[in-house]
Parts: C-alpha cells; structure tokens; sequence
C-alpha cells in the first residue's frame, strides 16, 4: 500500500509461506523466533547483518517480486544450560480461593522483585506499563476476578482490556526477572518456567477459565483467544 | 521461528491457514543508491509510548512514533499471545531497529533516518487500512522519506 503512494519498501517476512502469498515488492524472510525479526536481543552485528540483507534489497531491481531468504539462524533458539530460573517460592498445589491466589501471587512477586529491578539496570528499561497498575496492585485485581467480579482500570476501557494488559505486565515482570543475571535463557526456558512453574503462570490460567464461562462477551473471547497460547494449557 | 517446523501447534497450522491479501497491482518503486536513501520505520508491533492507550483489538489505526522517544518508554500493545517478548524485552531493536538504523546513517551507509516511524497492529486486514497509508504516506512525504521498512512480529 506505501509502495502504491511512492515509497520504496522492503519487509522483513517471518513467515515464508505467508509472503510468498502476499508477494510484497520486496521481502527478506528470516529464521528468527515470531517476535524477534531482526533476531538476537543484544546482539547488535546480528541484527546489523539482518537489517543490511533487508536494506539492500532497496536498491535492487530485478522486482516486483523479490523474496530473498536470509542465510544465517540466530543462535538464540538454543537453550542455555548455565541458566538458573528464579528460585520457586509458590505453593506447588493451585490454591482454592480468590485470596488464597492474592497471597500465593504476591508472595512470588514479592520474592521476584530485586531482580526485576536489576533487569532495569542491566536493560536500562522495563517493558511493564501496560495495566496502568503497580506490581503491588495486581494481586488484588487479578483476585478480584477470580471472585466473579469485573473490575476496571480507569485508563481501559473495558475489564476485558484491563485483564489482558495485567496478564502482559505479569508476564513482562517475569520475563525480565529471568533475564536478569548472567547468560540469557531462550524463550523457551522462560516460557517453561513461567507456565509450569510458577504461581502467576497457573494464575493465568485459572483466569482464563473464569473469563472462558463469564457473561461478559469482550472477557470471554479475552479469555479464549488472547490470554494462554494453547500449547501451554494443561 | 520462523521455520515452519517451529512453531508449535496449533500455532502453525494457524499461521499456514491464516487468510493473507492479495492486491491487484504490483508497484515497484526505484531510488538513489542506499547511501541516499532516507529511511523509515513501520512496525506491526502496535507499539505504544508508556501512558498512551493499547491499541485496540482489531484497530487500523496508525500511531507515530517521534524517533526522540526514549527506548524506556516504548511498550508492545499487540493482541497476539504467540509471538515471542522476551527478546524486545531485552532489546527494543529486535522490533523496533531504531539505534541500528542511526549507526548506518552515522556510517553512511544509509542517507538518513525519519525523524518519524510508524505502528500499526499487525493482523489487521489491509483492506481497511487505506487511510492509515495515506496518513502515513502524507507524513513521510513532509519528512522527505523515500524508503520504508516493514518489520513485523
């Protein structure tokens, strides 16, 4: 569409099958993680490399269309067996009340807190900021709908809104605290961590099956689309 | 991932069958040499400057992005619960390659980076989008840019 108003554009495609049916003027199709398209966090030669192979392919003219593949994986998808995931504090069997779970959860939070704050000084930011809510608030607000009730944030404009942006935020608070020290795990270390380990992981999904059975239309597809990918549901 | 084999089901058989466009023309639009190629950014990350509201599910909105934002107040708003964070946790560029594109314009490599990129939220059809490439289009002509890069999630 930008290419139709005059610009010269290139794409960085992360799924091939998909630019080789949408056919962009130009495209570099890469091996990176979704989430990840000029690869490796903290890794600024790859993600040079990357955006080189995507730049270059401004000049060519040999289109429409161009679909190059990039010729180097990210070494990013392998585990890393040095790392250590946060110690477990949480009870090992799901509590059985909204309250229970508030004091399970912000007992983990709790613990996890001095190395949520040495991620932000080692990545000089935190990606939590979502929900609008302090950490020390989540607890009570995830409990609440745990409860039955529908509470809402005043800056969301819906409680289906404010759940799915507190479930970003828990889980950009644990994902920065496994980040925090010595080499970095891979995604999928965090991934395991999160929803087979910890007590906000199972929280998560105890909440999507409340949203899942909830009146509210907007929480029930917050909750059956948006909130556990389906290959972490027990 | 993004090898096919990758991705974990369900995942990938949606990914596969996820209805893609198809447009009735193909534009290709040339250019100087890189070295004066001004570029910007457009993200499908539905990135959002901290204090500002998510994108809303399903929104053909575009938001700009002034290239002054601090990397600290630059948040991912995207509704898809299968795309990877932990690497924009770290790195904002793995998204957004905003201090790589700045190295290569320093260098010379590049001509000049756009003093303002885009977001929008990936997965929305781009049929309803016309008026957000205009927008976009309207600033990147204000701006003098000529070459865009599409990065996605």
């Amino acid at each position: 569409m930008l290419e139709e108003r005059g610009f010269s554009t290139v794409a960085i495609a992360s799924v091939r099958p998909q630019a080789e049916k949408t056919r962009p003027p130009r495209a570099l199709w890469t091996t990176s993680q979704l989430g990840r398209p000029l690869g490796e966090p903290g890794d600024a030669m790859f993600q040079r490399r990357v955006l080189l192979a995507a730049l270059s392919l401004l000049v060519r003219t040999d289109g429409p269309v161009i679909l190059e593949d990039f010729n180097e994986d990210p070494p990013g998808w392998l585990d890393t067996p040095r790392w250590r995931a946060p110690a477990q504090v949480g009870p090992t069997d799901p509590p059985e009340t909204p309250g229970a779970w508030a004091v399970a959860f912000g007992a983990e939070l709790s613990s996890l807190m001095p190395l949520w704050r040495a991620a932000q000084a080692r990545c000089g930011r935190t990606t939590v900021g979502l929900s609008f809510q302090a950490p020390a608030a989540w607890p009570e607000f995830a409990a609440r709908f745990l409860a039955g009730e529908l509470p809402a944030v005043p800056e969301l404009d819906t409680p289906a809104l404010a759940l799915r942006m507190l479930s970003d935020d828990i889980k950009a608070l644990y994902g920065e605290a496994a980040q925090a020290e010595g080499s970095a795990p891979s995604a999928r270390q965090i991934d395991t961590w999160f929803w087979r380990q910890t007590v906000a992981g199972r929280l998560l999904i105890a909440l999507r099956a409340v949203a899942m059975v909830s009146e509210n239309n907007a929480l029930k597809t917050v909750g059956g689309r948006f909130f556990v990918p389906a290959y972490w549901l027990p | 991932m993004a090898r096919l084999e990758d991705i974990p089901q369900p995942s990938r058989d949606a990914v596969v069958a996820a209805p893609c466009p198809t447009f009735e023309t193909q534009p290709f639009v040339g250019g100087p040499p890189l070295a004066q190629r001004r570029v910007a950014i457009v993200s499908s990350a539905a990135l959002i400057r901290r204090g500002d509201k998510p994108f809303p599910f399903g929104s053909a909105e575009c938001r700009f992005l002034p290239a002054s934002i601090p990397a600290g107040d630059i948040l991912t708003s995207h509704v898809s619960i299968n795309f990877d964070r932990a690497g924009f946790q770290r790195d904002l560029n793995v998204v957004y390659p905003i201090d790589r594109l700045r190295e290569l314009a320093a260098e010379g490599v590049i001509g000049g980076v756009a003093e303002t990129h885009f977001t929008v939220m990936g997965s929305t059809d781009p049929a309803g989008m016309t008026a957000t490439a205009d927008q976009i289009a309207g600033q990147l002509r204000q701006e003098r840019i000529d070459s865009i890069l599409l990065s996605p999630v």
